[in-house]
C-alpha cells in the first residue's frame, strides 16, 4: 500500500499548548488519525528544562531553528540538528531556547508520555537507539552523476534510520530508493515541487511504500531538503490497546 | 524450578562507576535498594573517569557556558532524583578518585566493600568530604565498622594500589564507557537508569523481590 502526504506546513494554524508547565505554540499537520504519520511543530518558548517523556513510535526531531540542550549523552544541538529515537525510548529533560522551532515527526501516532509516569517507566525499550547531529558537523559531498548537487549525512547510511540534506539547483529531480518504512522528506530551504505541488520551508511530504515514488522536483531557486527515512522499528510500538497507550495519547491530546 | 523459586545460579549485579561521578551518586540510592529488596549482593568496582585529576584534585572550569551547563545539569537531577538531588552538594574542585578505589578494595577483604561505597559517596556528594585526603576514607571506614587504624597503614604505604588499579584495567578490558554502568544477570545499562527500569529487567530474568518470594 503506497502512502502519500504533502503538506504545507505554511498554511497550517498554529495555536497555544502547554503541557505540565511548559509552554509552546504548536501545529498539528499530520493527526495521524487515519493510521497514517503524525506530524507536529513546536516552538517552545525558552525553558530550562523539558520534561523527560517518551513516544511511543519512532520519531525524527528535525531542529529548524534555536537550540536543544541535554545534559547528559547528546549535549548541545543547535540549527539545523537532527535528533532521531526508536519508540519507547526516553529523553530530556533538556532545555530549548533562542527561538526554538521543531519538526516532530512520526510514521503514526505516538502519543507522549512523561517519564514521571512510573508504569512507563518498565517500558522503556531499553535497546532503544537514539541519534542526534547537527548540520555544521556534517560534510558536503557532490552527488555521484548529478550535476551542482551536493549532500551531506546527519545519520551516516547503515544505522538504520537514515538522515540526509541534499542541496540542489533549479528543476533538479530527486530520487530516492523505496520508502519501505516510511520517509519524511523537509524543505528547509528554496522551494520543491511535490507531485504537482510547490512547496517552501519547511513543508514536507511523507511517503511510505514498497515502490519508489514520483521524484520531487527543486523550484526556480532550487531547494534544500533534507530526507528521513525510518527503518523497522516503525513498525513498533504505537497507540495500541488501552494502558499506557491511551493515556499517551490522551496526554498528547490535551498538549495540542 | 516452581514459580516461587529464585533462579538456581546466583544473579549477578555489578556495577561500574567513579565517587566523582554524580549520577553514580543517584544510582547508589537504587542499588542500595536493590540490594534491599531482592536475593542479590551488587559489586561495586572501578571506573576511573578522570585519571588526569592530580591528587590534589583541580578547579572546575568557571565560565558562562559551565554555569549554564551546571544550571541543565540541576535541573536534569532534581527531575530524575528530587529526594538525593535535594542533599547533594556539588564539590567545588574535581578530586581524585584513586584513593577510595584502593580503599574500596581494601574493604572487600573484609566483606564491607558495598557498605563502604555508600560511606564514601555520602561523605562526598553530601556533607562535602574530599576523598582525596586520607581522612574522609578513614572517617567512611569508621561509619561502616572498618579497622581505621589498617586502613591507614594500608593507604600510606599503597598496600592496595596494585589491586585498584587492575580493577580499573579491567573496566576498560571490558570496554565500560559510561558510569555508572550496570549490569543486572545478562543486561548491561549504561548510565544512569530509573529504578522501575532495573527492576523490570530483573523481573524479566526470573528474579523476584524478596517481599513477594515470602508470600
Amino acid at each position: 500500500m503506497q502512502q502519500s502526504y504533502i503538506i504545507d506546513s505554511a498554511a497550517a494554524p498554529w495555536k497555544r499548548g502547554a503541557s505540565e508547565g511548559i509552554a509552546f505554540s504548536c501545529q498539528v499537520l499530520l493527526s495521524g488519525e487515519d493510521g497514517g504519520p503524525e506530524a507536529l511543530r513546536f516552538r517552545f518558548d525558552d525553558c530550562p528544562s523539558v520534561y523527560a517523556h517518551m513516544h511511543l513510535t519512532a520519531q525524527f526531531q528535525l531542529l529548524l531553528s534555536g537550540a536543544m540542550d541535554f545534559p547528559r549523552g547528546v549535549k548541545h544541538l543547535e540549527s539545523l540538528a537532527i535528533h532521531y529515537t526508536d519508540h519507547n525510548m526516553p529523553y530530556g529533560p533538556f532545555a530549548v531556547s533562542r527561538n526554538h522551532d521543531m519538526l516532530v515527526l512520526h510514521p503514526r501516532a505516538g502519543g507522549i508520555i512523561s517519564m514521571a509516569n512510573l508504569d512507563a517507566r518498565r517500558q522503556i525499550n531499553l535497546q532503544g537507539r537514539l541519534f542526534a547531529a547537527l548540520a555544521a558537523d556534517a560534510q558536503w559531498h557532490p552527488l555521484p552523476g548529478v550535476d551542482n548537487t551536493t549532500y551531506m549525512h546527519l545519520i551516516p547510511a547503515g544505522l538504520g534510520p537514515a538522515a540526509v540534506v541534499v542541496n540542489a539547483p533549479a528543476h533538479a529531480a530527486l530520487a530516492m530508493p523505496a520508502p519501505s518504512f516510511g520517509r519524511y522528506e523537509v524543505v528547509l530551504d528554496g522551494s520543491v515541487i511535490f507531485e504537482g505541488q510547490e512547496l517552501g520551508p519547511p513543508g514536507f511530504r511523507y511517503v511510505r511504500g514498497d515502490h519508489p515514488v514520483e521524484p520531487l522536483i527543486s523550484g526556480d531557486s532550487g531547494a534544500s531538503v533534507a530526507f528521513l527515512t525510518f527503518d523497522k522499528d516503525a513498525l513498533e510500538g504505537g497507540i495500541i490497546g488501552g494502558g499506557l497507550a491511551a493515556e499517551a495519547a490522551e496526554m498528547m491530546a490535551r498538549a495540542i | 524450578m516452581t514459580e516461587n523459586q529464585q533462579p538456581a545460579e546466583k544473579f549477578r549485579v555489578a556495577v561500574f562507576a567513579d565517587f566523582v561521578c554524580p549520577y553514580s551518586f543517584l544510582a547508589v540510592e537504587q542499588i542500595d535498594r536493590l540490594a534491599r529488596e531482592y536475593d542479590v549482593q551488587p559489586l561495586w568496582r572501578p571506573h576511573w573517569l578522570h585519571p588526569d585529576t592530580p591528587p590534589e584534585g583541580c578547579p572546575r572550569e568557571q565560565s558562562p557556558d559551565a554555569a549554564a551547563r551546571a544550571e541543565r545539569r540541576n535541573a536534569w537531577m532534581k527531575e530524575m532524583a528530587p529526594d538525593q538531588f535535594a542533599r547533594m552538594r556539588y564539590p567545588e574542585k574535581r578530586q581524585y578518585s584513586f584513593p577510595a578505589f584502593e580503599a574500596l578494595e581494601f574493604a572487600c577483604d573484609y566483606g564491607l566493600d558495598f557498605a563502604y561505597k555508600t560511606a564514601v559517596y555520602d561523605l562526598m556528594w553530601t556533607e562535602g568530604g574530599d576523598i582525596g585526603e586520607i581522612d574522609t576514607l578513614l572517617n567512611a571506614a569508621e561509619r561502616v565498622g572498618l579497622d581505621v587504624g589498617e586502613l591507614q597503614i594500608a593507604l600510606e604505604q599503597r598496600l592496595y594500589a596494585d589491586r585498584a588499579l587492575d580493577a580499573v584495567k579491567q573496566a576498560h578490558r571490558i570496554g565500560i564507557t559510561s558510569t555508572p554502568t550496570i549490569f543486572l544477570g545478562r543486561t548491561r545499562i549504561n548510565g544512569w537508569h530509573y529504578y522501575e527500569v532495573l527492576q523490570s529487567v530483573m523481573e524479566k530474568q526470573g528474579m523476584r523481590p524478596r517481599e513477594l518470594i515470602a508470600h
